[in-house]
């Protein structure tokens, strides 16, 4: 028989091989090049096992830290908030279209109904862009990145304030069926909110840019 | 894994299944030095090592859950280390570079004085077939879960392996021993 493979030794160090190997094995009994190319190759796995751990360069937990609470409150935001800001959108824009607004507070009915289709006009186009905005957020999918420390932050902040800005739109809807500046608090809570989901995809766009990712 | 760290583990696992930032913290500071050496071992760049730490130990937090406590707590970390790893050389659309190894390994073979040390013999090794030098001679999974985790077959990992050895044989000039 020739002298064993490399092959042939690794598998002479499976378990569970031993009946396939048996041939192999009585060579490698008889013969002291295969032994001692045998005993190489396990010294060779002790001395790989034996090799000191590379040290990582820097902590990473803030970063790491920062990027999972940042996926948490999004993941709460999504389940919670979602369904209740596209509520509060609807309804926004029926307080909105309400006819006559303007009637009761001694307004002409004309200005009034121009003033109102504005108000629409722009509530309406800030929502679609804020729904723009989060499907390309939801695109860029940034739970999957791998983001540094500082970018992690700024995100965090961004994130926190849309969570506090969503509150307060949830809040407006639903004073603003009485108020008199309802329709345009709405138009200026979610103009805000377009701000903030926009500095938002360019903080991650723009670092994904700059990563060549 | 010692009694001291299963202990720990244990204590530690209810909170940082809640999300507790202590928690999350002590098992980072107990996991990461050897998440980092496994990643560094089988990634090309420091970077990309600190990189698929940081995703390991996103996904630990995210999925910690899930962990039901089947295995030890290393053995599921190092799991999911080792397969962000794996998808990190993906990614990178690493190359194969067997030919170009050989091309000069003979050049080096010929001189004993430039015998390289084991490390840097490793390091030169192609990046799958380092990869599978690590994760079966040190980590100790078998062909099966290497296969799995690489989405390959059996046979490609034990014939990266054994390629492998025999080029580290060559490089490590044990045959000019023997």
């Amino acid at each position: 028989m020739n002298h064993l493979t490399m092959d042939q030794l690794l598998e002479l160090r499976e378990p569970g091989r031993e009946p396939e190997l048996e041939a192999g094995r009585k060579h490698l009994e008889l013969c002291p090049e295969c032994q001692a190319e045998a005993d190489r190759l396990a010294q060779r796995m002790a001395r790989l096992r034996a090799l000191p751990s590379p040290r990582p360069g820097r902590d990473q937990f803030p970063a790491i830290l920062a990027r999972f609470q940042a996926n948490r409150r999004r993941t709460q935001f999504r389940r919670a908030g979602l369904a209740g800001l596209a509520v509060a959108a609807s309804v926004t824009l029926a307080v909105v279209l309400r006819p006559a607004a303007g009637v009761d507070r001694g307004i002409p009915t004309q200005v009034a109904e121009q003033t109102s289709e504005q108000s629409d006009s722009v509530l309406q186009s800030m929502i679609s862009r804020s729904q723009q905005l989060e499907a390309a957020l939801n695109a860029y999918d940034p739970d999957s990145r791998v983001i540094d420390g500082r970018t992690a932050a700024i995100a965090a902040r961004l994130e926190d304030q849309l969570s506090a800005i969503d509150r307060q739109i949830e809040m407006s809807e639903a004073i603003g069926r009485r108020a008199d500046d309802g329709p345009a608090a709405q138009v200026r809570l979610w103009r805000e909110r377009v701000g903030l989901l926009d500095a938002l995809v360019d903080v991650h766009l723009t670092r994904a840019s700059y990563a060549g990712m | 894994m010692d009694s001291l760290r299963l202990a720990q583990d244990a204590a530690i696992l209810p909170l940082a299944r809640k999300g507790d930032p202590v928690a999350q913290e002590a098992l980072y500071r107990a996991y990461s030095p050897q998440v980092y050496g496994l990643a560094r071992r089988i990634c090309r760049t420091r970077e990309d090592a600190e990189d698929v730490m940081q995703e390991t130990f996103f996904e630990v937090f995210r999925s910690i859950h899930q962990f039901r406590g089947e295995g030890s707590l290393w053995g599921w970390v190092k799991t999911i280390a080792a397969s962000k790893a794996l998808m990190r050389l993906r990614r990178n659309k690493y190359r194969d570079t067997d030919e170009l190894v050989d091309d000069v390994a003979p050049q080096r073979r010929e001189d004993t004085a430039l015998r390289m040390d084991l490390e840097a013999a490793l390091e030169r090794l192609p990046e799958v077939s380092r990869a599978v030098v690590w994760l079966h001679d040190v980590e100790g999974y078998t062909h099966d879960e290497i296969a799995q985790m690489m989405d390959r077959t059996v046979s490609f990992s034990k014939s990266q392996l054994a390629r492998a050895h025999a080029r580290l044989r060559r490089w490590l000039g044990e045959e000019v021993v023997a």
